[in-house]
């Protein structure tokens, strides 16, 4: 509607009900705070016919109104540089901030490390370049990232001067993924949710676990507090409030992000970052989009194309698409040394792996596209149109490559001892960007 | 007693920085072309034709255009195409 609207011409969106907020902040985020809405109580999109009709002839009203009434500006919250918090004592003036923090969702749940100007400046000496530099417009919402804001929310997440670097990184790659920002899939009602991966010397000299490196506690200190600065910035950066412009139907605990480390003392082959155009000596921090999380098991395998047949099979799950020819997916690989070392020295590149892993990922066509019924749907690209004259038991028997090419399989070796390799959907394809850059 | 003082954590948008105002409104949908732009997800089709309907009964000469790339997300072009053959546009995303 902004794009009619800035021809000159009214528009009006008809949402519904639970997406008034997401509404708000859209019009705030594109541009455009005065944009018309006009709300309807259900979600069309699995109604019968008759409630699509009846629920509009409701609204009919406010949509004419909304499209032949002048617009009154709609007020906007003044932003303030600071904010004072009156105490007993300074734990009571922290636990009065945090409450107002979390009453206005500005953090994660977790108590939060007052950002004071102190504290701020402290965290300013990680990087070389002044506050007021703008990295880029964080999406979904495009705030504006200075260094000072990336710095004020590594505070609260507990961070380092020495993390600045990285978190700073991960903000700039995160602009850069395909869409701008990936900003479709962050706003989606799935959980796809940013994981962040380091590589290089940066992994050994801050820290970084790339062992059992997605769980709690304290081997995992560092790759937790990255992760919740990075967080902590998406959220009041970003803006990827929930319920505003993170409209998840259930959520995922993957939004409470990580950074980790890929394993590259335990790898046959050359990093992540090399793949991705790197020195090995740059750090680097890639940030991939996940939408799940499986635990492929493995009981016995021990040649390279037994582990990769059986870590094949277990890319399987999970929907095509069918919005486009080609309806691939994409599929990060977190894979252990126990998988990645016999693959490896049993004579298989990278390369000739995540081959291997797509010839053999193929799925059932008719199980992949069982959520979304052929008909009544305009978003069924042409091209799939042919299995509408299917039976089921046809549809069944047809399978097809879960990814549509081999490049969509992305390896790292990450893990403990034990072949247990961690499978995520994801994409848009992961974007890489260097840290060194950024450091003081 | 204790007084904390602390940095804002949050960044203004750009959007709010270039904001843009709403174009004006007609008085009427009398002889004015409407169109309707389907994202292409289930139902809101129908929401929009029926709108459509509704304005057609409601005001004269009211010429009604559907817009729909067949594709999710609504396709930059047929928006702009909108805007262009139309007085006023509606959208439903159906989410």
């Amino acid at each position: 509607m902004i794009v009619v609207e800035k021809m000159g011409k009214p528009g009006v969106a008809i949402v519904s009900g639970r997406f008034e907020s997401d509404a708000v902040a859209s019009s705030r985020a594109f541009g455009m705070p005065d944009l018309q809405w006009v709300v309807v109580p259900h979600i069309y999109r699995n109604l019968d016919p008759e409630t699509c009709r009846t629920q509009t002839e409701d609204a009919i009203d406010d949509i004419i109104a909304s499209l032949t009434s002048s617009i009154d500006a709609r007020q906007q919250a003044e932003q303030t540089d600071t904010r004072r918090y009156e105490g007993e004592d300074r734990h009571d003036a922290i636990m009065r901030m945090n409450q107002e923090f979390i009453n206005e969702d500005l953090g994660d749940g977790l108590l939060l490390h007052p950002p004071t100007a102190e504290s701020v400046a402290e965290m300013l000496t990680g990087t070389n370049l002044p506050p007021d530099h703008e990295v880029c417009d964080m999406p979904p919402g495009f705030g504006v990232a200075t260094i000072e804001k990336i710095a004020i929310n590594a505070v609260m997440a507990g961070a380092k001067p020495e993390h600045l670097p990285v978190v700073i990184a991960g903000v700039k790659a995160l602009s850069k993924l395909g869409g701008q920002g990936g900003k479709s899939l962050l706003m989606s009602t799935s959980p796809q949710a940013p994981l962040l991966i380091v590589n290089g010397p940066v992994t050994k000299s801050l820290g970084f676990n790339p062992g059992s490196a997605l769980g709690p506690g304290r081997d995992n200190q560092v790759n937790t507090i990255v992760g919740r600065a990075f967080a902590l910035c998406f959220r009041n950066i970003g803006h990827w409030y929930f319920n505003k412009m993170d409209m998840d139907t259930i959520g995922t605990s993957r939004k409470f992000i990580q950074c980790i480390a890929e394993n590259e003392d335990a790898s046959p082959w050359d990093g992540f970052h090399v793949d991705q155009g790197f020195k090995a000596s740059e750090s680097t921090v890639s940030v991939f989009v996940t939408d799940g999380e499986l635990d492929v098991q493995d009981q016995g395998n021990h040649t390279a194309e037994g582990l990769l047949k059986n870590l094949a099979y277990g890319s399987t799950f999970g929907t095509m698409s069918l919005q486009s020819p080609r309806g691939g997916q994409e599929r990060l690989i977190l894979m252990p040394p126990d998988v990645a070392r016999p693959v490896g020295t049993q004579g298989f590149s990278k390369q000739a792996a995540k081959e291997f892993i797509h010839k053999h990922s193929r799925g059932s066509v008719g199980k992949l596209m069982q959520y979304m019924p052929l008909e009544g749907e305009a978003r069924v690209h042409d091209h799939w149109k042919w299995l509408e004259n299917l039976t089921e038991e046809q549809l069944l028997q047809i399978t097809v490559p879960i990814m549509n090419d081999p490049d969509d399989c992305y390896i790292l070796v990450v893990g403990a001892d034990r072949a247990k390799t961690a499978v995520f959907p994801s994409g848009p394809a992961p974007v890489t960007e260097g840290i060194d850059q950024y450091m003081a | 007693m204790h007084l904390l003082e602390v940095s804002n954590p949050v960044a203004i948008q750009r959007g709010v920085l270039n904001a843009i105002s709403a174009s004006n409104r007609p008085a009427t949908l009398d002889d004015k072309t409407v169109g309707l732009i389907w994202s292409g997800t289930h139902g809101g089709d129908i929401a929009l034709k029926r709108a459509g309907e509704m304005l057609q009964e409601r005001f004269e000469n009211v010429k009604v255009n559907f817009y729909t790339g067949g594709n999710y997300t609504t396709p930059p072009a047929i928006v702009p195409q909108a805007g262009e053959e139309c007085d006023v546009v509606i959208g439903a995303t159906a989410d």
